[in-house]
């Protein structure tokens, strides 16, 4: 691996990571919040789950730069995250986190699939660990995805306006960077873009079931991974907060 | 009006070939989320290889001083009437804490009060201090293809250990009056 090819690598790492964290911490805010106690704990089960991911991927990334986790986590800025911008929104209601969920899900399927055939090893084994949990995630919020698609006059008013806004943030997931070339050509990760057509096929299918009608927008907010949104900014601030306060406590 | 969705009971076999436990209870929408929120509230940390629920509803309950006071119970009891099978279940200990009855096999029935009645004569044990009886219909079961997914990920899971804290450790350490911010 020449240093190209090991920054290009880091760099889809970093972008895993932050994507699964951001979104961890967005669905912890419903910690203590849900609908009922078993939701509660079921969302706060996945919220877990995505944070393990976080750590998997940041942890593959410190073998590459030497970087520490938690100062890469908790001491970075804004500016130098690399996560798109559907996993930063705020919460909002239990539509919103449970369809962002589901899109989600879907695309981490199709892509931890791929990711999974990786030349590089490490990359490789985790993606197929990390895939079993996807499984169960996805099963969890497309039954929800039916339920409130199907549901009452509201629920379903409610998915409705929610896809309407998500689903052009969704299409960031999709946009090829100047890493993927690199990254392609040694075999270590596909194409964003590649994994549109079935992402596509799986959430067209399941929400149009849903009763959900597909929105005609495809067009993402942006497609630059350094590109935020305020939302960020604030959830940072509450999220590194007590390690900024206090940089030398052990936990 | 009450407000809350039906409960379900969840059953949890631990290991193949095990019986069927009852755990505790949920409250869900449908069978399927039933099964979901069994899982995360049960299967999570403890071992499951499989997980059963069915609508509290369905199960009918008696205790054996219930069966024991008069014959009330079988007074309706139609022989003659269509069978289905029921599952039963049994209370058999007093000292377990995280299961309440175990499941023990089939019986065919034309009502509860008949299961219950067939239950007794099929599964005779020393001490049962309730019997649980329940038409399988109503009974849904996670399949051999989710055994995976759904309980596979906690094993490896060891954040889900006491041990791996290091909380009872650093509450020593201030105790003793040591500053653990180094």
């Amino acid at each position: 691996m020449n240093t190209n090819h090991q920054t290009a690598l880091a760099q889809k790492l970093l972008f895993l990571a932050d994507d699964e964290l951001i979104l961890a911490h967005r669905n912890s805010e419903w910690t203590g919040h849900g609908p009922i106690l078993e939701e509660d704990i079921a969302f706060t089960n996945i919220a877990l789950d995505e944070m393990g991911h976080a750590a998997t991927w940041h942890r593959l990334r410190q073998e590459l730069t030497g970087e520490d986790v938690d100062t890469a986590v908790f001491f970075r800025d804004p500016a130098a995250y690399r996560n798109v911008q559907l996993v930063e929104l705020p919460h909002g209601d239990w539509a919103f986190s449970m369809l962002r969920q589901y899109l989600f899900d879907v695309y981490e399927l199709v892509h931890l699939a791929q990711l999974a055939t990786s030349s590089y090893r490490p990359l490789a084994e985790a993606a197929a660990k990390i895939r079993v949990e996807e499984i169960y995630h996805l099963r969890h919020t497309a039954a929800w995805v039916t339920r409130l698609g199907l549901g009452t006059a509201e629920s379903h008013q409610r998915m409705q306006t929610t896809l309407d806004t998500l689903w052009p943030y969704a299409q960031q997931l999709f946009v090829n960077l100047p890493e993927d070339e690199a990254l392609g050509e040694m075999g270590m990760a596909v194409s964003p873009s590649s994994l549109l057509e079935e992402w596509q096929h799986l959430t067209t299918t399941h929400l149009t079931q849903a009763n959900l009608i597909i929105p005609t927008n495809h067009m993402p907010p942006t497609t630059d991974r350094a590109d935020h949104t305020d939302h960020l900014t604030s959830l940072l601030a509450e999220m590194q907060s007590v390690a900024r306060q206090y940089p030398t406590a052990v936990w | 009006m009450d407000t809350q969705w039906p409960r379900y009971e969840v059953f949890k076999q631990d290991r193949p070939g095990e019986p069927h436990e009852s755990v505790g209870t949920v409250h869900a929408v449908d069978a399927e989320m039933a099964l979901q929120n069994g899982r995360d509230l049960f299967a999570r940390r403890p071992k499951c290889h499989s997980l059963w629920v069915a609508r509290a509803d369905a199960i009918t309950s008696k205790t054996a001083e219930q069966l024991a006071a008069d014959d009330a119970w079988q007074a309706d009891i139609d022989l003659e009437a269509p069978t289905e099978t029921y599952l039963v279940f049994q209370k058999q200990t007093e000292r377990r804490g995280m299961t309440f009855t175990t499941h023990v096999g089939e019986v065919e029935a034309s009502s509860p009060a008949h299961a219950l009645q067939q239950a007794i004569t099929t599964f005779p044990a020393e001490q049962v201090f309730v019997w649980w009886v329940c038409p399988a219909t109503a009974v849904t079961r996670s399949e051999e293809a989710d055994t995976l997914p759904m309980f596979a990920p906690a094993k490896d899971k060891l954040f889900r250990l006491p041990n791996q804290y290091r909380t009872v450790f650093t509450m020593q350490k201030i105790k003793r009056g040591k500053d653990v911010i180094e």
